[in-house]
């Protein structure tokens, strides 16, 4: 059991997504690796784990945070201190307070979806182009998954990849190895960025 | 001979039914009351299957025996899904069925789904004026919380646009109607969330720190909230350690070393769910 194993299984994730949701390999990604992480933690309410992501978007949860704390969120993270010094130094709160409600989500909150959904911004740190992309892409990505979600198949097949993928050492291994072995799987060098939807 | 046969069938067959009924009544119980310990500590998303499963449950129980309990375990769940109307009728339902409270029940879920429907609509000023109605009045705890939540909420958008003077008015008097809640219930954790975020937004960050220790302690009703509670938190740490004096600030680290201990926190300002 090891490295190789868990590969094969998650071959086999990629295959079996490709024949539930043909033609969006860009929600492979994100589905494949926030099955891991929740197989990883042995929890297997899976449907609700990865559809989670859809109550953190409300916009009303993020839209009163005082200044101060939007400041310090901004000046906490080193990636989003250095992205946003021009606005953090001349102290612009509205642009901060507009870039705020998606980065929070993202970046502050951590759902795992989320993150895989915006892989390439993240590792790009183009945390500009999360801002711009959210409301787009995770509409879409709603829209994509919803007939899928309603297949109890579906939900059934992602276990069984996590479950599998968790017995043969996924745990073993580092994050950042286990994104990058499901990026190579789905489409090869990372950079292509697998989480853009093709219409983005 | 055969009509003794046809009452013993009857008879097995009522005992098979109503222990089915019984059975589907239980269950709902039982998902509901899981439903609830998963809401308490802050998985929303079984909470939510659980809910689920307990309206089906209910459903069923409501279709082949329709009693009071059935329907208040109905209407329950369905107030927890946030499908005030389908609520309103069941408490009704359960009212006419002889469940006492079921008819105020019924009120305050058609008046928290009114309230919803308006502010979905943006008619946020009579959203608001019901949301405080039932912060006021309401005993049916699923409509409460959504009503302070909601209130809270509106309160704090409206008053980022006033004046300083007005601005701390309006949230002080938000934090009264947050005491008396806590008064009224001192153990339910989204109260005392509630106040931390009342208390970040005047200021007063060594409250807001305590009430969201608290509500931590207590419980939130959802992960999202429980971890927007946890970077509450850490913001008023961070921020009040470096303001305090020496002696004090030494004194609130070790609380807070302590506190981070318990809850399995990396340091004291990484809680466990976050990235290395």
């Amino acid at each position: 059991m090891g490295k190789k194993d868990v590969e094969a299984a998650l071959a086999r994730g990629v295959e079996i997504l490709d024949e539930l949701l043909p033609l969006k390999s860009w929600l492979y990604f994100p589905l494949l690796y926030s099955a891991c992480v929740w197989a990883v933690r042995r929890v297997f309410d899976y449907r609700e784990r990865i559809l989670a992501w859809q109550v953190w978007l409300d916009p009303g949860f993020v839209r009163t945070k005082p200044d101060g704390f939007v400041l310090d969120f901004f000046r906490g993270s080193a990636p989003l201190r250095r992205e946003y010094a021009a606005e953090i130094d001349r102290g612009d709160l509205r642009a901060l307070r507009a870039a705020f409600p998606a980065l929070y989500a993202v970046i502050g909150l951590e759902d795992a979806f989320l993150q895989a959904l915006f892989k390439p911004e993240i590792d790009a740190a183009d945390y500009r182009a999360i801002v711009v992309e959210f409301a787009v892409r995770t509409a879409r990505a709603r829209d994509a998954i919803g007939p899928a979600a309603a297949d109890p198949a579906f939900w059934a097949a992602l276990e069984r990849i996590g479950r599998e993928a968790a017995s043969l050492g996924l745990h073993l291994l580092k994050d950042a190895d286990v994104q990058d072995m499901i990026v190579a799987l789905i489409k090869g060098p990372s950079s292509l960025g697998p989480a853009i939807p093709p219409e983005a | 001979m055969k009509m003794r046969r046809l009452r013993a069938l009857a008879l097995v067959l009522a005992v098979v039914l109503s222990a089915a009924c019984l059975t589907h009544l239980h269950r709902a119980k039982r998902y509901y009351a899981q439903g609830q310990d998963l809401a308490r500590s802050m998985q929303t998303a079984g909470a939510v299957a659980h809910w689920q499963r307990a309206l089906d449950e209910a459903r069923e129980a409501c279709r082949r025996s329709p009693s009071a309990q059935a329907f208040t375990v109905k209407g329950l769940a369905e107030a927890n899904l946030g499908r005030w109307r389908e609520a309103e009728a069941s408490f009704l339902q359960a009212f006419s069925l002889g469940f006492r409270e079921g008819e105020a029940w019924a009120s305050d879920s058609a008046l928290a789904g009114l309230a919803v429907s308006f502010e979905d609509m943006g008619l946020e000023a009579p959203s608001l004026r019901i949301y405080a109605h039932l912060v006021d009045t309401s005993g049916f705890k699923p409509a409460l919380m959504i009503a302070a939540e909601r209130r809270t909420s509106l309160v704090l958008a409206g008053a980022s646009g006033l004046a300083p003077d007005d601005r701390n008015r309006a949230l002080a008097g938000l934090n009264k109607s947050l005491d008396r809640l806590i008064d009224r219930d001192f153990a339910c954790g989204l109260f005392h969330y509630l106040r931390a975020q009342v208390d970040g937004h005047l200021g007063d960050l060594r409250r807001s720190y305590e009430e969201a220790v608290m509500a931590r302690e207590l419980g939130l009703p959802s992960e999202k909230i429980g971890r927007d509670n946890d970077n509450q938190l850490v913001y008023c740490y961070v921020r009040l350690i470096a303001s305090l004096a020496p002696a004090e600030r030494d004194a609130l680290t070790a609380v807070q070393a302590r506190w981070a201990a318990k809850w399995g926190w990396r340091d004291d300002r990484t809680p466990a769910w976050k990235k290395e």
